[in-house]
């Protein structure tokens, strides 16, 4: 990437991972949890969407493309990162460390996820049959649990880091204060995620 | 405690060397440090299996923790040897080179890039005009205060050392420079170049590269609040970005 347009891609990549990416996130999550509660409002809104004129082009500037960037831009960073956790064993550096895991992961589930839902899928009711039936599996099950915590991971951690990349959090009494808050977040779009989860076990 | 001091010492006799461990046994004396001990071998090179060596060769100057120069890593972490108290570490020790920068030879780096860096940002304030420019503009005491922690930098290499971001396949410039733009920007005179120092922290190898792993922080001997500073000056940055934008 050329130096004069370093600093603003930079922040291009963090901005994209809260705005859209993040929210997107967090919005598909709730609407999941309203899907399990109540699949008619579910089949709903999704349809609502679909019929939504230029519903692709929407999808595809403020979601595909700023996940495809943030994503591609994100191996980039971490193929210019360390790893010495062995030696700096702080928490700090343990979150450092995981970013970069989770957003690896975070990019093979999504793959996953969108290509056998979404390009596969037809209907509503194929879709979320089509998930039902893979997490069901041992294996299936593993990859959901294992590909949502990281993603919410890496957004939460990712916001956290965010506060300090646009300069709101400075000293570190705000920075323990935002640690707490994020967690806080991590906590409660997990929760969500899982229970989710176990009730299209059920 | 036991009457020997056993060390293990990375060897190597240059760059592109073959590097190996050496082990050393001193007899215990209270109250010995890293470098008293590297003295000792110094005057007699004999390793632990008895056989004559090489002196290990080390750098050093103040022996107080103000110039960095003795800077290595003591069981796995970069800090000053001259105040590594035998007494206090963990034995066998294991000194090792930092391991970020171009090695000269056993424990001896060249820290050059440290110092590269720091003209890189300008981390000076500029006096020089061709009359008398008088005297400047005074510093706020509250101000003051906080900025003399940031001038305790002694450019040690202790923060590169432990940053996962400052890496031979990444630009990033390290958390000490990106320090000193902080500092010297908050001085009133130096304050008049603010801009200057600010431009390069938008350069690749500026303050974007900051993973917010914040390791150096507390890796700094000086408890320089590093941190702070990168924080301090996204938020700076930013600003400065968005305002030369808009001005174009
Ligand atoms: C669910 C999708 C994702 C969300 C919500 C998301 C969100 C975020 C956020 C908010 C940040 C913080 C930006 C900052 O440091 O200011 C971030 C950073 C990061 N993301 Fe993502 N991300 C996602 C997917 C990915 C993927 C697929 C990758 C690819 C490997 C990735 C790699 C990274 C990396 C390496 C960073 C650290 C950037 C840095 O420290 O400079 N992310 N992400
Ligand atoms: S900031 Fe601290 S650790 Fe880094 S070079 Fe300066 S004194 Fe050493
Ligand atoms: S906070 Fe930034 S400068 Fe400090 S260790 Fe982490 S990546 Fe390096
Ligand atoms: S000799 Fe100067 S810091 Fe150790």
């Amino acid at each position: 990437m050329s130096s004069k347009y370093h600093f603003v891609v930079r922040r291009v990549h963090s901005l994209l991972g809260l705005l859209p990416i993040g929210i997107f996130l967090a919005f598909h999550l709730t609407l999941n949890i309203l899907a399990t509660n109540s699949p008619e409002r579910y089949e709903k809104v999704i349809n609502t969407m679909r019929e939504t004129p230029g519903i692709f082009l929407v999808e595809l500037v403020i979601i595909f493309l700023p996940i495809l960037f943030h994503a591609a831009y994100g191996l980039i960073v971490v193929y210019g990162g360390g790893v010495n956790t062995l030696r700096y064993q702080y928490f700090r550096n343990w979150y450092y460390l995981l970013q970069r895991i989770t957003g690896i992961i975070t990019l093979i589930f999504v793959a996953f996820h969108v290509f056998t839902l979404r390009v596969d899928g037809a209907t509503a009711q194929a879709t979320v049959t089509a998930l039902t039936d893979f997490v069901k599996t041992p294996f299936g099950l593993v990859f959901y649990v294992v590909g949502v915590l990281s993603a919410i991971f890496h957004f939460a951690n990712g916001l956290w880091a965010f506060l300090i990349t646009w300069g709101i959090t400075i000293g570190p009494r705000s920075q323990k204060v935002s640690t707490w808050v994020c967690s806080g977040v991590f906590v409660i779009l997990a929760a969500v995620a899982l229970k989710t989860l176990a009730q299209l076990l059920a | 405690m036991s009457n020997v001091i056993e060390l293990r010492i990375k060897r190597q006799d240059g760059p592109g060397q073959p590097s190996s461990w050496e082990t050393f046994k001193i007899p215990y004396r209270p109250k010995l440090n890293v470098i008293s001990v590297l003295m000792e071998i110094q005057q007699n090179p004999v390793n632990a299996a008895g056989k004559r060596t090489t002196p290990v060769v080390w750098e050093c100057n103040c022996l107080e923790e103000v110039c960095g120069a003795c800077t290595m890593n003591i069981n796995g972490q970069a800090r000053q040897a001259c105040t590594a108290l035998i007494d206090q570490l963990k034995q066998p020790i294991v000194l090792e080179p930092l391991r970020k920068f171009p090695l000269v030879r056993d424990l001896m780096v060249d820290r050059t890039v440290m110092f590269d860096n720091l003209k890189k940002v300008r981390a000076w304030i500029p006096i020089d005009g061709t009359y008398d420019l008088g005297a400047g503009p005074r510093m706020a005491e509250a101000k003051r205060q906080w900025a003399y922690e940031l001038s305790k930098c002694m450019t040690c290499g202790c923060c590169t050392e432990s940053c996962p971001q400052f890496n031979a396949r990444s630009k990033f410039m390290g958390p000490a420079a990106i320090s000193q733009v902080r500092l010297f920007n908050a001085h009133p005179t130096g304050e008049m170049n603010k801009h200057e120092r600010l431009e390069v922290l938008l350069e690749e190898g500026g303050i974007a590269d900051c993973g917010n792993a914040q390791n150096c922080v507390r890796a700094c001997p000086k408890g320089i609040p590093l941190t702070t500073s990168l924080a301090d000056l996204n938020r700076e940055a930013n600003k400065f970005a968005v305002d030369r934008w808009l001005r174009k």
